[in-house]
């Protein structure tokens, strides 16, 4: 076991976990629909690739992902499509059950790009709440050198049992799609973080640890405390490194993953099965089966519930998520999603309504608990002044909203919420003020896309004569006419416009992850207009290679 | 959006963590009770009626300006925090003040100082302490006539609150406290000397002693319920002492010991149930222990060089005017974030 390195503050709330863990994983039974929203993930919301009427099985790809931070969106029944919107995809099923997966791989004798193309194809998204597509977290060894990868097992939010059980039955599977992913990204070890409050859990994985191969793993069991499942938290207590602000793992070397997500990833290439299905965590005092299910995505959250034994005269409200850092749900006639973990049906006396504020005494509760060492009741005032300056100054923007302090408050201030508000302020600020330049980049997208489409013609046209060559030797003779020097300046032009792409999509890969709930639009028309310039170069060398080609087919005969 | 809360869920968490707000202030209340039965136990019921007197005129002040700026009244009256600056006010009145006395003082701290500041959480000094410091400056005849202990019931108490009794009788009731006698000790006069004068009616010593015991005790209580921490009562004391001690070595005739310091005036009531007021104390960790340490070192100042015997509330006062200098330079580096890098200050 490693030495623990603690992180500041932290609470200790009620765990509550017992009433999913004491019953076995079960599987919920085939939803009759589906309704597959086309963004479970962060980012742009995937396109849709099929039409009403059109026939399904599980797996078959219907939609398809935009841009780079997006994820594929899979049938997860087989059966007809039904109503197709701008928001999801409905699925009516058959109930045959059908399968349309892709053919398995070895990830140990396969190349890099084809597992990252199944990464990318099969829509593996994070499961632990994020749902920041797996594929491009896999391609960090492009931007980052990796030497961990963390096993972020910690589930230090109450109620919610899913990793826990997920370890419990697939110990095997977790450590080989974490083996899959280290060799993905060049980690020569792996660090499992987990609580102390998952003795069964941690057995299992002592049991498989030493077959484990070929990167090196270490099972770091540490105190049970919230929120010690936060990235930054978890790899300082792991590593004892401190992830910068306004970076990333990466950074330090290294990556985290949910057990759950190392699953997906391996069954998306060994079994060759896309994201069709997830474990939820069903639990709440009004509902008389809780547990862990295997949840097919997009079944409606009430049947889900119905199923578990819901008992809606006992039932006061449904959280998605953790008590912590969840959110109420609204209405129930809503799919489960990649990123739903957790679902609470909770009694008034389990979770009462928030109490009434009352004015903030600085009594410095807060601060004792923040995790990030930051002064939640100096952001308190001044985001209810609206100070922006001083927000930014007290680095708002580093809160990492685990709600710790709004759980001590004696004064009962929804302190999180107040920072929610504020960010989405200070950002709608910013996108505001970035918007004379989001023009510009779209402009130039476009001059980008016309210069391609022309080069794509030219190419087409070149590629026409150089077939009917024998007739025309005129046409022959003019292409002739290019210099070797400009094919060259092409091969360079062709290579900075490779780089270019590169580094968009490091960019983009980089703000995504930073903040992966907000839309990066400006760097997606960025990146795509870098990819248009290099298909445009691409097709320029095409055109010259062939003309450079055509005086040595001339003289061959 | 956070569901859980501690005060809700406490009850069946392994490790509980702080109350909420009236609870907290109720704490505090319970917590004076040692100092001011220890008060009353040697200062008679004079005591007891400056804390009536008080909380009353302290509740009726906060409804009536609540009122008069429009604020639901009930739930500032249940958080209990003008009760609490009653106590602690009547608590450092000397014993059996008048009414209107009283009422100067509650004036100018729960309107003045509270209210008009914006009520619970935005007043920048202490109200207690406001309202002390007035009448101080304005009253001084009333406000160091501090009887010698004396019976539960003295013959003049009614007189006393009343404000009947003339001045004349006022004098011939006062006398000195121990902080107060030594250092209006005639000059020359070395420390030895004036200890063998017996320059203090009996029982006056162990009275101030049993009564900064108890309000020790009172605390201590506090500390281990989590209701403070401990930053600034022990940076107070700490640097009090050092301070003391400091003067002391210089010259023991002139500057009285560390533990007379301690013992004999408001020292660890200040540190404990005044200066320990989060509203008007800094707010990082850091802060803490800077705003502690200044008010123990202005205590010492102004007790050794300045012109009043004690000067708990000065030294408070002063320091709820540093505040927020002091929380300006103490934000503390959030994770991730290198040293030296632009903070808060820039």
């Amino acid at each position: 076991m490693l030495h623990p390195f603690d992180f500041p503050g932290g609470i200790y709330p009620p765990e509550r976990k017992d009433r999913s863990t004491l019953s076995p994983l079960r599987r919920a039974p085939l939803p009759s629909q589906v309704i597959l929203p086309l963004c479970q993930h962060s980012g742009r919301p995937a396109t849709p690739c099929v039409a009403r009427g059109d026939h399904v099985r599980v797996g078959s790809l219907i939609a398809k992902r935009d841009g780079l931070i997006s994820a594929d969106v899979h049938a997860t029944v087989s059966g007809t499509v039904g109503h197709v919107d701008s928001d999801a995809i409905h699925i009516d099923s058959d109930g045959q059950d059908t399968r349309q997966y892709l053919p398995p791989l070895d990830w140990r004798t396969t190349d890099a790009p084809t597992l990252l193309m199944r990464l990318d194809e099969s829509g593996v998204v994070g499961l632990g709440g994020a749902g920041f597509p797996t594929h491009i977290k896999a391609r960090v060894i492009e931007w980052h050198a990796i030497d961990t990868l963390v096993i972020n097992a910690a589930e230090c939010e109450p109620y919610i049992t899913a990793d826990d059980l997920t370890l419990r039955n697939y110990p095997n599977d977790v450590l080989e799609g974490a083996q899959l992913i280290a060799a993905l990204c060049g980690a020569q070890q792996i660090i499992i973080g987990i609580e102390d409050n998952k003795p069964e859990a941690i057995a299992a994985l002592e049991h498989t640890l030493p077959d484990s191969q070929p990167a090196r793993v270490t099972l770091a069991v540490i105190p049970t405390r919230y929120p010690s499942g936060s990235e930054r938290q978890l790899i300082k207590k792991l590593l004892n490194r401190t992830v910068p602000s306004q970076g990333l793992p990466a950074d330090v070397g290294v990556l985290c993953h949910n057990p759950g997500t190392l699953l997906a990833a391996l069954y998306a290439v060994r079994d060759g099965q896309p994201l069709v299905e997830r474990m939820v965590t069903l639990t709440g005092e009004a509902i008389t089966q809780p547990g862990n299910y295997w949840v097919r995505l997009g079944t409606s959250i009430e049947t889900l519930l119905s199923h578990a034994g819901l008992d809606n005269a006992r039932l006061s409200r449904v959280i998605l998520g953790g008590p912590m850092m969840g959110t109420s749900l609204e209405t129930l006639n809503t799919p489960v999603k990649k990123t739903t973990n957790c679902l609470i049906a909770a009694t008034p006396d389990e979770l009462p309504p928030a109490p009434v504020e009352s004015p903030c005494i600085r009594c410095g509760a807060c601060e004792s608990v923040c995790p990030a060492q930051l002064l939640p009741q100096q952001l308190h005032w001044y985001a209810r002044a609206q100070d922006d300056d001083k927000l930014t100054s007290h680095h708002l923007f580093d809160c990492i909203e685990c709600g710790a302090c709004s759980y001590v408050c004696p004064s009962h201030i929804p302190l999180v919420d107040d920072y929610r508000d504020a960010k989405r302020r200070l950002r709608y600020q910013q996108i505001e003020a970035a918007k004379a330049e989001h023009a510009k980049h779209r402009f130039e997208f476009r001059q980008a896309r016309l210069a391609r489409e022309e080069a794509e013609k030219q190419a087409r046209r070149q590629a026409r004569l150089a077939h009917n060559k024998p007739t025309d030797g005129n046409a022959s003779n003019e292409s002739t006419s290019a210099p070797p020097a400009d094919l060259r300046s092409l091969r360079i032009a062709q290579t900075a416009a490779k780089a270019a792409v590169r580094k968009a999509e490091k960019v983009l890969a980089r703000a995504a992850q930073q903040e992966p709930q907000q839309p990066h639009e400006d760097l997606e028309t960025l990146l795509a207009t870098a990819q248009e310039n290099l298909k445009a170069a691409d097709f320029q060398l095409a055109q010259a290679r062939e003309s450079a080609k055509a005086p040595t087919a001339e003289d061959t005969p | 959006m956070s569901m859980f809360h501690a005060s809700q869920v406490s009850a069946s968490s392994a490790k509980s963590t702080t109350p909420a707000t009236a609870s907290l202030m109720r704490w505090v209340v319970i917590a004076t009770l040692p100092g001011v039965l220890a008060m009353t136990y040697y200062f008679g019921l004079g005591v007891l009626s400056n804390i009536a007197l008080a909380t009353i005129m302290g509740a009726l002040l906060e409804a009536g300006m609540l009122r008069l700026r429009n604020r639901p009244i009930a739930p500032a009256l249940t958080d209990t925090s003008a009760l609490l600056t009653g106590v602690l006010l009547g608590a450092s009145l000397p014993p059996a003040s008048p009414w209107w006395l009283i009422g100067v003082g509650m004036i100018a701290a729960v309107v003045i100082a509270k209210q008009l500041y914006g009520g619970l959480g935005h007043n920048p000094f202490n109200p207690a302490m406001a309202g002390y410091a007035l009448l101080l400056v304005s009253f001084p005849t009333y406000m160091t006539l501090w009887a010698p202990p004396q019976p539960l019931i003295s013959d003049t108490l009614w007189a006393q609150i009343l404000g009947t009794l003339p001045t004349s009788q006022l004098d011939a009731l006062s006398g000195a406290t121990p902080l107060d006698a030594f250092k209006h000790k005639a000059e020359g006069l070395s420390a030895e000397q004036f200890w063998l004068s017996a320059p203090l009616p009996e029982q006056t010593l162990a009275a101030w002693y049993s009564i900064s015991l108890a309000w020790l005790a009172g605390g201590v209580l506090l500390l281990f319920k989590r209701i403070i921490s401990w930053h600034i009562p022990i940076a107070l004391l700490g640097s009090l002492v050092a301070l003391a001690t400091l003067f002391h070595l210089l010259d023991p005739n002139c500057f009285a010991s560390p533990l007379f310091h301690l013992l004999t005036g408001a020292a660890l009531f200040g540190a404990f149930f005044i200066a320990t007021d989060p509203v008007s104390a800094a707010t990082s960790q850091r802060g803490k222990l800077l705003y502690g340490m200044g008010i123990g070192v202005l205590i010492i100042v102004i007790r050794n060089l300045g012109g009043y015997p004690d000067a708990v509330a000065f030294a408070v006062l002063l320091m709820n005017l540093c505040v927020p200098l002091i929380d300006l330079y103490t934000v503390p580096r959030p994770q991730g974030h290198s040293k030296g890098a632009p903070g808060a200050l820039r």
